[in-house]
């Protein structure tokens, strides 16, 4: 056995069997880079090119949950860990969907949408929208190119 | 005297009304530090969900809302997740010293660990200071309150990481793990992977998106 490769020892495990966890950290190492490498590129093409947001941020997502997975799985070890592991962790997810089903309406039933456009503000002496605050909210490196 | 206590044998002579002794533990089978730690990450995977919950909200009710790559730097961002991932990977490593018994191997991961995990807080109040030069601030608008929020309760959770981290080490370092006992680095370690595993989705959501 290589050095990189580790082992689900006993102390891994609920019931002290020994479930055979055998992977290699580098190997995961490597594709959570390639992975990464993917999905910046997927997220820089997607807005060059003009993807619909469904492509877009599909793909983005498949890219990070991706990534969490494997996080969670070899890196946290919940392959190789019992039940009560399992049993603790596993209803989030559908915990989580409960929360973002219930957030919905206030998105799809939003009567009133923020009050003003984000890149604008409110004038706190006149109540007044302004639409364009000024250089501040352009990127740094932009801002940065300016001055040279 | 002394013969007739040398001679005595619990099995044959113990009173019949003692209870046999089991090997037997009436919690869960796990380790209470890991059922505890892992329902804490139960609970924090929540909390983050609310934040990206409220997220999504605020920008799906927004008239608009500014492209992130306008905004952030994500080239520097995107090298500040290989580095928490490095950092992950570091933490592997040290949890498997622990397990062999490799003390210097511990110590060693350890020291990385904490060092690379400096490195993303550095980079993130570089990022910060940077902003706050140029005007962006929490107050500002929307995009920036969510921004900060998000990122913000990240960086801590970061920063709370290399501090337990350091005890551990403090703890290596007087010789408290062993290959047997460990599980303080198994600890430390699985809420270092799971602050990994928030920021590959705070970045992706946040800066990509």
């Amino acid at each position: 056995m290589s050095h990189d490769h580790a082992h689900a020892d006993a102390g891994h495990d609920d019931h002290g069997h020994d479930h055979g966890g055998h992977f290699s950290e580098n190997k995961i190492l490597f594709q959570l880079l390639v992975f990464t490498v993917l999905e910046v590129g997927w997220g820089l093409a997607g807005k060059h090119f003009g993807w619909n947001k469904l492509s877009l941020w599909g793909g983005l997502l498949f890219f990070a949950f991706l990534k969490g997975w494997l996080i969670a799985v070899y890196f946290m070890h919940l392959k190789f860990e019992g039940w009560v592991v399992k049993s603790l962790i596993l209803p989030t997810p559908f915990l989580v969907m409960v929360i973002m089903g219930y957030v919905m309406p206030d998105v799809a039933d939003a009567e009133s949408p923020l009050a003003h456009p984000v890149g604008s503000a409110v004038d706190p002496a006149t109540g007044r929208v302004i639409e364009d605050i000024g250089p501040q909210w352009s990127k740094p490196d932009a801002e940065h190119d300016k001055g040279h | 005297m002394s013969e007739a206590i040398a001679a005595y044998d619990p099995a044959v002579d113990a009173p019949a009304h003692h209870h046999p002794i089991y090997d037997y533990d009436s919690g869960p089978p796990v380790e209470r530090g890991k059922f505890a730690i892992w329902l804490f990450l139960a609970t924090e995977i929540m909390f983050f969900s609310g934040l990206i919950g409220a997220y999504i909200v605020l920008r799906s009710a927004a008239k608009s809302w500014p492209d992130p790559a306008e905004r952030l730097a994500v080239d520097l961002t995107a090298g500040n997740t290989f580095i928490l991932i490095m950092s992950s990977w570091t933490m592997v490593k040290a949890v498997f010293a622990a397990k062999k018994g490799d003390q210097g191997g511990l110590v060693r991961w350890l020291i990385g660990t904490i060092l690379i995990g400096s490195v993303f807080v550095g980079i993130q109040v570089f990022e910060y200071i940077e902003l706050y030069h140029h005007g962006a601030l929490p107050s500002v608008d929307i995009f920036w309150s969510t921004f900060y929020a998000m990122t913000g309760f990240h960086g801590t959770h970061v920063v709370i990481g290399v501090i337990w981290n350091l005890c551990v080490l403090i703890g290596a370092l007087r010789g408290k793990y062993t290959a047997k006992n460990n599980l303080g680095v198994e600890l430390a370690g699985l809420y270092w992977h799971f602050v990994d595993l928030v920021w590959v989705l705070l970045f992706t959501i946040v800066y990509l998106f």
